[in-house]
């Protein structure tokens, strides 16, 4: 017997920032009972689960399934590599139709991250889609690390000292606080 | 009939032969005055009888009326004794004792003593059904015919439930019950070879039944349909039954939908469209033709069934490819048992020949042999005698390498095909013992060697038996959809919860470790059987234990 993979599996780079919605586009909802994005928010941690992603991880915090903790590590071979950083996703009650509000906890030295955590990511603002959930959120951070957009930065330092790899990887080990 | 109803018989014997013995004795004591005042003053309920009942009397007395009311009661109050008694062969034989429930309920209805008939028939089934010796089919059987005698009784479903309690709970701890279950569904059967053709209890019948409604639902007006459904339902609601436990349960999780109730023993839909799974891949691998009709059906079934819920069941991406073979996106596939084989070159070039061709034709899908899967349907010549075999793909390689040299040695042979010594030891008992390849032991496993029976020795060493002979469970109990796997699987994503835990949470507590998983995840286990679970984690050096708390290792 045999079996058949599809292409489109297992190609995290395809959830890069600047990428499409997916698919099926989000139906307009007005509401959204509260008991179905708990089962959404509950079938996505068990899917975050199984998936098993290296560098990726998030969880519930205590008794709020709308208020998660994200880890995510730097990929190798970017200057991001060794590092590991602290998000926090807050879910809106009327998610999967609105996107959840992400922020980097830990200080993280990037074009595209503010001075307080604040991420510039197109798909966690005008380009959101219900086909999105935290593994493709997360995955396309860990990403965004290693692909700045250096066109519109929220922290200018950091754009003007990306071409300069070697130098910026001093500041990222420099101004690096690892949570404790 | 055994079961036929006797509850009229009895009432119309009680008119005939005790009523007129009661009224010519009330007429012999000269007390029947009563009925010359019929008319007058505020009218009684039990006035109201029609005469014609009771045959050679004109008018009943009261007294007569009392007397009857009476007789039958007490004649209710004994049938249900004697019924009840009797419940667990009445349930047994059903469906062929339906007048003998229709009469029980009956009864309960004048006497309202159900739970005499709770208490009576849980106690008879712990005695007679719930027992080591019971097989878990039959437990299943007579629960699917227990809750349907029951909604007779009681279409709310509140006995049905009280009684299918302890058969719940002693299921649930039977280890074949899921697959029980599943292939209840899935065979037409009911997956009892005793009484197959006794179809009435099967569990796709009831799928079926389920999606005819549905579909005599969908013809009903599309808009209108909810407001009718709603009218329906108060048009036929029962009270409870005044015995029902306001404690247990709530009064939206009183259904009497069989495969809800089924379902509830194994705990979860998603555990049995795991199961479903594994059986289907095993239903398939062993398939060497590509009649799925039947298999297809099901699916859709299941599918209707759970709905949007059953997600896996999508996920299975049942793209059921009509090329030469059935082709299942790997979505579906359980984790199956993975054996690498070095298959003869001939057949591996075909094999990967016709894996481009695939590609070609439904870019951007690939196709993957499992190699070591399905079956393999040979023929072997000696001579003048051809003797056709179906074998496991590794035992068909094993003698197709004898086609060119005669004779081996188990540690060249293993090489050859790309197995163990010691499995290829195990494999070649098969062919010895169809008298295909002797074998000279001499030395260690390493240096047996394997010699092709020459065929003028064929005929006396037995090749001549059966001309097509099924083999290919030569290993017994083994399955190529491994639940043990599954097992593994399981707890790889509990581990992953604790180390998500741990890592985003920082340090955690036993207790709040576990409520998490009960919360979050479908947890089945104890907390005691969580801080063993733990306590590997500590051993192997990923987590530490301090203070009461848990924390990650880095």
């Amino acid at each position: 017997m045999a079996n058949t993979q599809n292409y489109q599996d297992n190609t995290p780079a395809s959830m890069a920032p600047n990428v499409q919605p997916l698919k099926n586009p989000t139906p307009v909802a007005k509401t959204v009972d509260s008991q179905s994005v708990l089962k959404r928010l509950q079938s996505e941690l068990m899917s975050l689960m199984m998936g098993g992603d290296p560098g990726i991880s998030a969880f519930p915090t205590e008794d709020n399934i709308f208020c998660w903790k994200g880890t995510i590590t730097g990929s190798k071979e970017t200057v991001f590599e060794g590092t590991e950083y602290k998000l926090s996703l807050s879910f809106p009650t009327d998610y999967p139709f609105k996107p959840p509000k992400v922020k980097f906890e830990t200080g993280c030295f990037h074009p595209n991250v503010d001075v307080y955590g604040n991420i510039c990511l197109d798909i966690l603002q005008d380009k959101w889609s219900s086909a999105y959930d935290v593994r493709s959120i997360l995955l396309s951070i860990q990403s965004l690390l290693g692909e700045p957009n250096t066109s519109s930065p929220l922290n200018t330092q950091a754009a003007a000292l990306w071409c300069n790899q070697e130098e910026y990887r001093k500041m990222v080990e420099k101004l690096y606080k690892p949570a404790v | 009939m055994k079961w036929s109803s006797v509850l009229e018989p009895i009432k119309a014997w009680i008119k005939t032969v005790p009523l007129q013995f009661v009224y010519v004795l009330s007429a012999y004591l000269g007390e029947s005055v009563s009925y010359d005042v019929p008319s007058s003053g505020p009218k009684s309920p039990l006035a109201s009888h029609n005469p014609s009942f009771y045959p050679g009397i004109d008018i009943p007395s009261k007294g007569l009326v009392r007397w009857q009311l009476r007789l039958e009661y007490f004649a209710y109050e004994t049938l249900q004794v004697l019924r009840i008694g009797k419940l667990f062969e009445i349930i047994v034989d059903y469906p062929d004792s339906c007048p003998a429930i229709d009469d029980l309920k009956q009864c309960l209805k004048y006497t309202g003593q159900h739970s005499k008939l709770v208490e009576s028939f849980i106690s008879s089934i712990r005695y007679r059904l719930l027992t080591a010796g019971a097989s878990t089919n039959d437990i299943l059987h007579q629960y699917v015919s227990t809750i349907k005698a029951l909604r007779m009784i009681d279409p709310t479903g509140v006995f049905c439930e009280a009684v299918g309690e302890p058969i719940r709970e002693y299921l649930k701890g039977r280890k074949d019950t899921r697959k029980c279950i599943v292939t209840m569904l899935t065979d037409g059967t009911g997956g009892n070879p005793i009484g197959t053709e006794n179809t009435v209890d099967s569990l796709l019948e009831e799928l079926n039944r389920d999606e005819e409604n549905q579909e005599n639902d969908n013809c009903e007006d599309y808009f209108n349909s909810d407001e009718k459904q709603a009218w329906i339902n108060a048009e036929c609601w029962e009270p409870y039954p005044i015995e029902t436990d306001p404690l247990k349960g709530s009064s939206t999780r009183r259904k009497t939908d069989i495969l809800g109730m089924i379902v509830g023993i194994i705990g979860s839909k998603d555990q049995l469209i795991n199961e479903y799974r594994v059986m289907l891949a095993e239903k398939l691998l062993n398939k060497s033709d590509y009649y799925i009709d039947s298999e297809i059906r099901t699916l859709e079934l299941l599918k209707f069934h759970f709905g949007e819920s059953g997600a896996n069941l999508g996920e299975m991406g049942m793209s059921l490819d009509f090329l030469d073979a059935t082709i299942i996106s790997s979505n579906f596939w359980p984790p199956v048992q993975e054996e690498s084989i070095n298959l003869p070159e001939p057949v591996d070039q075909l094999l990967s020949e016709y894996a481009k061709r695939f590609n070609e034709i439904r870019t951007p899908r690939k196709l993957f042999w499992k190699k070591n899967l399905g079956t393999v349907k040979l023929e072997l010549q000696f001579g003048d005698r051809a003797t056709q075999l179906i074998v496991a793909p590794v035992n068909a390689a094993i003698i197709m390498h004898f086609q060119d040299q005669t004779s081996w040695t188990s540690k060249d042979l293993a090489v050859a095909v790309g197995v163990p010594v010691d499995a290829l030891n195990m494999r070649m008992n098969f062919w010895i013992s169809k008298g295909v390849i002797t074998e000279a032991t001499v030395g260690k496993a390493d240096d047996y060697t394997y010699t092709l029976v020459d065929m003028i020795d064929s005929s006396e060493n037995g090749i001549d038996n059966a001309s097509c002979e099924d083999l290919r469970s030569d290993e017994e109990g083994e399955t190529s959809v491994a639940s043990q796997e599954q097992l593994k699987k399981e707890h790889a994503v509990y581990e992953n919860f604790i180390m998500a835990m741990l890592t985003n949470l920082g340090s955690m507590s036993l207790d709040h470790c576990y409520r998490n998983l009960k919360n979050l995840s479908s947890y089945d286990k104890s907390l005691q059987e969580l801080q063993i679970f733990l306590s590997v984690f500590v051993s192997e050096e990923k987590l530490e234990f301090r203070d009461g708390m848990y924390y990650l290792r880095r």
